[in-house]
């Protein structure tokens, strides 16, 4: 089942990258079916990093602006089409929002707080617009859960929050090095989730 | 473009401070740079990590964006394009495709220029690249030294002790030669170790401090002995009773991250009273 579920996932990066060579030749539809595949995962990534509904919907308009704008860019040491947008969306959320919730967040973080990886934990939605990344994001949390609680948290404070190393050691009052072994863990195990799609 | 091994090794180093956003301005754009050269390692691991890191947000629960959104998005791409150029413009396979076009009435220089610009072109990348290689690896030594200051500063911290205790270690082995101390401060419960003349520790290996307390070894740390007869000063903390129930320390080789109790046999001991 896990199997199929990723098989989904590469006939949805081949498709993907079809839609983007129609973006390339101006086709709006493309875009539209683009929008509809990812934009219930973009808007809660927004939603994570910008804090408010309307600076993650402005951040998901200015992906896909980007993505219509400059879908010539793309290159394949972005990965997929999808890693492509997410890692447009974190360096649009970091750009434009995080300077300002940055200094609303200078607070301190706890390791085993229910913020982050609870916020992770799997909730079900009704919408039907998500139902086709459904399958295969339930198994992307299944073959997650090898990443301990502090693995995952360290990893969302660092790629949402955008804390360094030394600064996760600071809040969460844990060795530096500990940290960057957790770090370099957690990494090696979604590196190996992903490779598990590209079987 | 030929990058030397040690050269991509110390640039695949940059890829997860790169995906992460935590490189400079001046590293990202070398980096860039560098990728641009196409090297296929970088590349492929970065497609990799990129692809890694993009499972995160399927983790968070999903939700689509309020309909609106979607209206305004078409809003925006339609005003903001008028798309005759982009239409009339080539697809990147086109461009490939395309044959280039023969310019009569060009004179040998233009295409001498040409080829000098190319042969610029690629020096410079050489030379970004080089640049790129020296700073990740002076990156890498800035921060070992930056550790080591901070491990001197800890022993300093730990000598304005007001009141110090010193148990003396000692090599079990006959003409081991191996030496040590163990500084204790009572206030702060914690230990400053030093060791001499260990053995270098084998592959997958880490010295191992215990607490000898009513005949049970608790843990207080591990440590590194990589250099023959190095001489290695840790602070460590003490926590979990107070000393005069400590009957000895003892340092004992262990599998790297330590055991929960000592598997091999006692290397240096130091008997409290």
């Amino acid at each position: 089942m896990q199997h199929n579920a990723f098989i989904q996932k590469q006939q949805y990066d081949r498709e993907d990258a079809e839609l983007l060579k129609r973006i390339q030749r101006a086709d709006q539809r493309a875009l539209s079916s683009l929008y509809d595949r990812y934009a219930p995962v973009l808007y809660p990534f927004g939603l994570r990093m910008a804090g408010s509904p309307e600076a993650a919907e402005n951040l998901v308009q200015d992906v896909f602006v980007q993505v219509w704008e400059k879908a010539d860019s793309y290159r394949s040491n972005h990965g997929s089409v999808y890693a492509w947008m997410v890692a447009l969306c974190r360096v649009k959320a970091m750009e434009k929002i995080r300077p300002t919730n940055q200094k609303q967040r200078g607070h301190e973080v706890d390791a085993t707080s229910p913020r982050g990886s609870s916020e992770t934990e799997q909730k079900t939605t009704a919408a039907e617009t998500i139902i086709t990344l459904k399958g295969y994001t339930e198994e992307v949390r299944n073959s997650l859960r090898s990443l301990s609680k502090l693995e995952l948290r360290l990893l969302e404070l660092s790629y949402y929050d955008g804390q360094s190393q030394s600064d996760l050691a600071r809040m969460l009052r844990i060795p530096l090095g500990t940290i960057k072994a957790k770090m370099r863990r957690g990494i090696q195990k979604l590196r190996q989730a992903s490779a598990q799609e590209a079987k | 473009m030929t990058v030397k091994t040690e050269e991509r090794h110390a640039q695949l180093e940059l890829c997860i401070p790169y995906v992460f956003g935590r490189l400079n301005p001046g590293n990202r754009k070398q980096f860039e740079a560098h990728l641009t050269t196409g090297c296929e390692q970088c590349s492929g691991d970065l497609s990799g990590l990129y692809g890694a890191i993009a499972l995160l947000p399927l983790l968070l629960r999903q939700e689509a964006p309020p309909p609106n959104v979607r209206q305004r998005l078409l809003s925006r791409i339609s005003s903001k394009r008028p798309d005759q150029s982009r239409s009339e413009r080539p697809t990147p396979q086109r461009e490939k495709i395309a044959p280039p076009a023969a310019q009569p009435g060009h004179s040998w220089y233009l295409y001498a220029t040409i080829v000098l610009g190319i042969l610029l072109n690629i020096a410079l990348a050489i030379w970004v690249n080089q640049l790129v290689a020296t700073t990740a690896s002076r990156s890498v030594q800035i921060a070992d030294l930056t550790s080591e200051l901070h491990k001197k500063q800890e022993v300093l911290d730990f000598l304005k002790a007001q009141r110090i205790e010193i148990v003396p270690l000692a090599g079990v082995d006959s003409g081991s030669g191996a030496y040590g101390k163990l500084l204790w401060d009572p206030a702060k419960q914690s230990a400053l170790v030093q060791t001499a003349s260990l053995p270098a520790q084998s592959e997958g290996k880490q010295y191992q401090l215990w607490a000898l307390k009513e005949k049970k070894y608790f843990s207080i740390g591990v440590f590194d002995v990589t250099g023959e007869k190095e001489n290695v000063v840790r602070v460590m903390t003490l926590s979990g009773g107070e000393k005069q129930n400590i009957e000895s320390f003892e340092v004992t080789l262990e599998p790297k991250g330590g055991c929960a109790q000592p598997t091999s046999r006692v290397q240096l001991r130091g008997v409290t009273k």
